[in-house]
């Protein structure tokens, strides 16, 4: 009955740590305390990505014209489909035009490039924060090592 | 109160980036962050001294092989159109 219990509260664990590191890059690895993995990962995940959409502009990101680029997109964070939703709507300029947001040529195709492989990556970082919950890893592991690296230095 | 219109619109619009050669450069910061992050996941102990010198090393080392890669297939291309 117990196992059970506990398979199942590990099972959630899973689950939540896959979520979470989901909805905000390297959030995931935070959860099971490792935190200088969360930070490496939140910030170079999160510039990658900011990069491909000041390289091609936010019109990169759309779940209608360009879907197959939008599904690794997605995998960076779920407020990228809010973010595709926004551009889908356009905006309306000074004179009360609406307009679309538009990219073309090779700035969208590196713009989606980093977007995409962002969000691939993030894949990657979900997968390995389960594992590693999975395992039971977490700061207890190294522990040993990292005081004897500071003990040296 | 900050105004960041201007930071916000720089993302509406794209940047200038020509056809040219000067183009390939934007592989390397996509090659930085892929090595950063392999490197982060892959550690099983995480230091920094340690994570920066093997992302390097990782970043050299694929960054030769695509640069010889794009030499190499620029003298096929040459030798079959000459």
């Amino acid at each position: 009955m117990n196992s059970n219990r506990s398979s199942a509260d590990q099972g959630l664990r899973l689950i939540i740590v896959a979520l979470v590191a989901w909805v905000i890059p390297g959030a995931g690895h935070f959860l099971i305390k490792e935190r200088k993995r969360a930070v490496i990962i939140f910030v170079t995940l999160t510039a990658l990505f900011l990069s491909g959409l000041y390289i091609g502009s936010i019109s990169v990101v759309n779940h209608v014209n360009s879907r197959l680029w939008f599904l690794p997109q997605i995998l960076y964070s779920p407020a990228v489909g809010l973010l595709s939703q926004k551009v889908q709507a356009g905006f309306t300029d000074d004179n009360g035009n609406h307009m679309e947001y538009n990219c073309y040529g090779r700035p969208c195709d590196i713009g989606q490039i980093y977007t995409g492989v962002a969000g691939l990556l993030n894949l990657l970082c979900i997968l390995s924060a389960v594992y590693m919950a999975y395992c039971g890893r977490g700061q207890l592991i190294g522990r040993e090592e990292e005081q004897e690296e500071q003990g040296h230095a | 109160m900050h105004d960041f219109s201007p930071i916000l619109a720089a993302f509406t619009a794209p940047l200038n980036v020509q056809t040219d050669w000067v183009s390939m450069l934007y592989m390397f910061p996509l090659l930085a962050a892929i090595t950063i992050i392999y490197k982060a996941t892959k550690m099983r102990v995480l230091f920094w001294k340690q994570l920066a010198v093997e992302s390097v090393v990782l970043f050299l080392a694929v960054s030769g092989f695509m640069i010889g890669a794009v030499i190499v297939l620029n003298l096929i291309t040459w030798l079959i159109t000459s």
